[in-house]
């Protein structure tokens, strides 16, 4: 780290500070600032699975036949009376023991599934899943439950859409499919703008929840770094510091809320040009 | 037929005592926070700065960041002060307690959420009521009492009473964050704990979200009755429904 400090730079720096500064850029801190990527992963892949997930619920809501406008409602409303950590948790699990349910009738005997009392149902139907893995699955998992918001938000906006236009696309022609997907959605992205950047909001948030999906990230990697820390060759490095990181992290978050407010009212003041705005 | 056999219902039973405990956090904090918050709302309305300004920065900070982190963040700056502040004055044992702690940052976490909603009630209270009351020659306690409290009061109901669900959703991290005592444990810690031993994962989740689903509902059920009452000067023909917000 030193080295990478320009020349007329150090003898400037006081000890403290230099000893800091290594202190900050040791391989522990490297790896948690590293750790950043799975929590910039987890929000863009799964925003962007949420407004995939949020546009399937938005038009299942909209459908014409009604079972499937029953799917859409159950979508959207179940996320309304129960907490999103428990849907976090649910959705990587359920997948996991779903594969494993599928490999048990390929790779166990029928023996073994019949005797199997508890999960996995046989040794080789076990699947042990990698942090890569774990990381996807939670992306999914971001993607069903703010879908499920952002399914609301989209479906409002639909509607939001001016009924003239429509009738006007259809007028000159064109198939529903084409009016759906041309000019409804195509027009109703400003008016879901600011509905959706509040699920993103929310969704920021939440990705400081990976940690209960066994992934090491920023917050895991605080409660490590600010643990006591004592070397036998250095004795008592640093006391408990964990409020401190978990403050970086605070502050962190904040940071994180602040720039995408700002890009949502950059995005906003973009999407609305041309619009007549009631003032 | 043998309801217990059946171990959906087994695990209703298991988890009434769990559920207790989210009641409890969500209980306990409402009656700080919903004070707290109007004083916070009320103070960013203010037009002396030095009112303004901290009360906007504690509603932005704790808006925007997540409950999880705070939780961790006043459990760990607590238990630093344990050697030199708790322990010598014989409380840590109390003060570190999770029932302790959890209420206080449910309550810093919501008061920041309620105040936002309050400050939109407040900022909408006609104009017209405002001048009425000054020009009757209130002083700025009635005018407070008379005209801004009730009509903040019904503005802000309907959006209060989803920050009270998302209150009682946000019980389910306190137990993620801070430490289990004994068997004290709540509806997510439980359903975890029985979904290890056997995995039947739709089951004891499921279980837990039945809890979850029935208190929010019961909730918005006890909350539009008062915000009938709250209304009932307003000759609405319609039916008055409480449209909870999906989003905090």
């Amino acid at each position: 780290m030193i080295v990478m400090l320009p020349e007329w730079l150090t003898p400037l720096l006081s000890e403290q500070t230099v000893k800091l500064l290594e202190y900050l850029t040791n391989g522990k801190h490297l790896a948690w600032y590293a750790s950043f990527r799975y929590t910039v992963i987890a929000a863009v892949a799964g925003g962007l699975l949420a407004v995939v997930f949020g546009l399937l619920g938005a038009s299942l809501k909209q459908s014409k036949w009604a079972p499937l406008r029953w799917i859409g409602n159950i979508y959207t409303t179940m996320v309304r009376g129960i907490p999103d950590v428990l849907f976090l948790l649910f959705f990587p699990l359920a997948f996991e023991q779903f594969v494993e349910w599928m490999w048990a009738y390929q790779s166990c005997t029928p023996e073994e599934r019949a005797m199997a009392t508890g999960w996995p149902l046989c040794d080789n139907a076990q699947w042990l899943l990698s942090s890569t893995e774990y990381l996807i699955l939670a992306c999914f998992s971001f993607g069903i439950v703010y879908g499920a918001f952002a399914a609301n938000v989209i479906y409002g906006a639909m509607r939001a859409v001016p009924k003239g236009q429509l009738e006007a696309a259809h007028a000159f022609g064109f198939s529903s499919s084409q009016v759906f997907w041309h000019f409804q959605v195509r027009q109703m992205w400003v008016y879901a703008l600011p509905g959706l950047s509040n699920v993103w909001l929310s969704l920021i948030k939440a990705t400081s929840l990976l940690s209960l999906l066994q992934i090491v990230d920023i917050v895991q990697w605080a409660g490590r770094l600010g643990a006591p820390n004592y070397l036998p060759m250095a004795g008592l490095v640093h006391p408990d510091w964990r409020w401190k990181y978990y403050f970086v992290l605070f502050l962190l978050y904040i940071l994180m809320t602040y720039l995408s407010e700002r890009f949502f009212a950059y995005l906003q003041k973009r999407a609305s040009r041309g619009m007549v705005r009631a003032s | 037929m043998d309801l217990t056999a059946i171990p959906f219902f087994n695990d209703l039973v298991t988890l009434f005592k769990p559920a207790l405990f989210n009641i409890y956090f969500a209980l306990a904090s409402i009656p700080f926070g919903f004070p707290f918050a109007i004083l916070l709302a009320l103070a960013k309305t203010s037009s002396k700065r030095w009112l303004r300004w901290p009360a906007e920065v504690f509603i932005y900070a704790f808006r925007g960041s997540p409950l999880f982190i705070q939780f961790f963040m006043f459990y760990s700056l607590m238990l630093s002060f344990n050697q030199t502040l708790w322990k010598p004055l014989g409380v840590s044992e109390f003060v570190l307690h999770p029932l302790f702690i959890g209420p206080i940052v449910l309550v810093l976490n919501t008061s920041a959420y309620a105040a936002e909603i309050f400050y939109g009630a407040l900022r909408s209270i006609p104009k017209g009521e405002i001048e009425a009351a000054r020009a009757t020659g209130m002083n700025t306690w009635q005018e407070f009492w008379v005209v801004k409290w009730p009509n903040m009061l019904r503005l802000a109901w309907p959006a209060y009473t989803n920050e009270v669900v998302f209150l009682f959703h946000a019980t389910a991290l306190v137990y993620f964050t801070l430490p289990v005592i004994d068997e004290q444990k709540d509806l997510m810690n439980k359903a975890s704990e029985l979904f290890k031993q056997d995995y039947a994962l739709f089951v004891h989740f499921s279980a837990a979200a039945v809890y979850f689903l029935i208190i929010s509902m019961l909730i918005f059920w006890v909350s539009s009755l008062f915000y009938k009452y709250l209304t009932r000067h307003l000759n609405t023909n319609r039916s008055i429904k409480l449209k909870p917000n999906y989003l905090r």
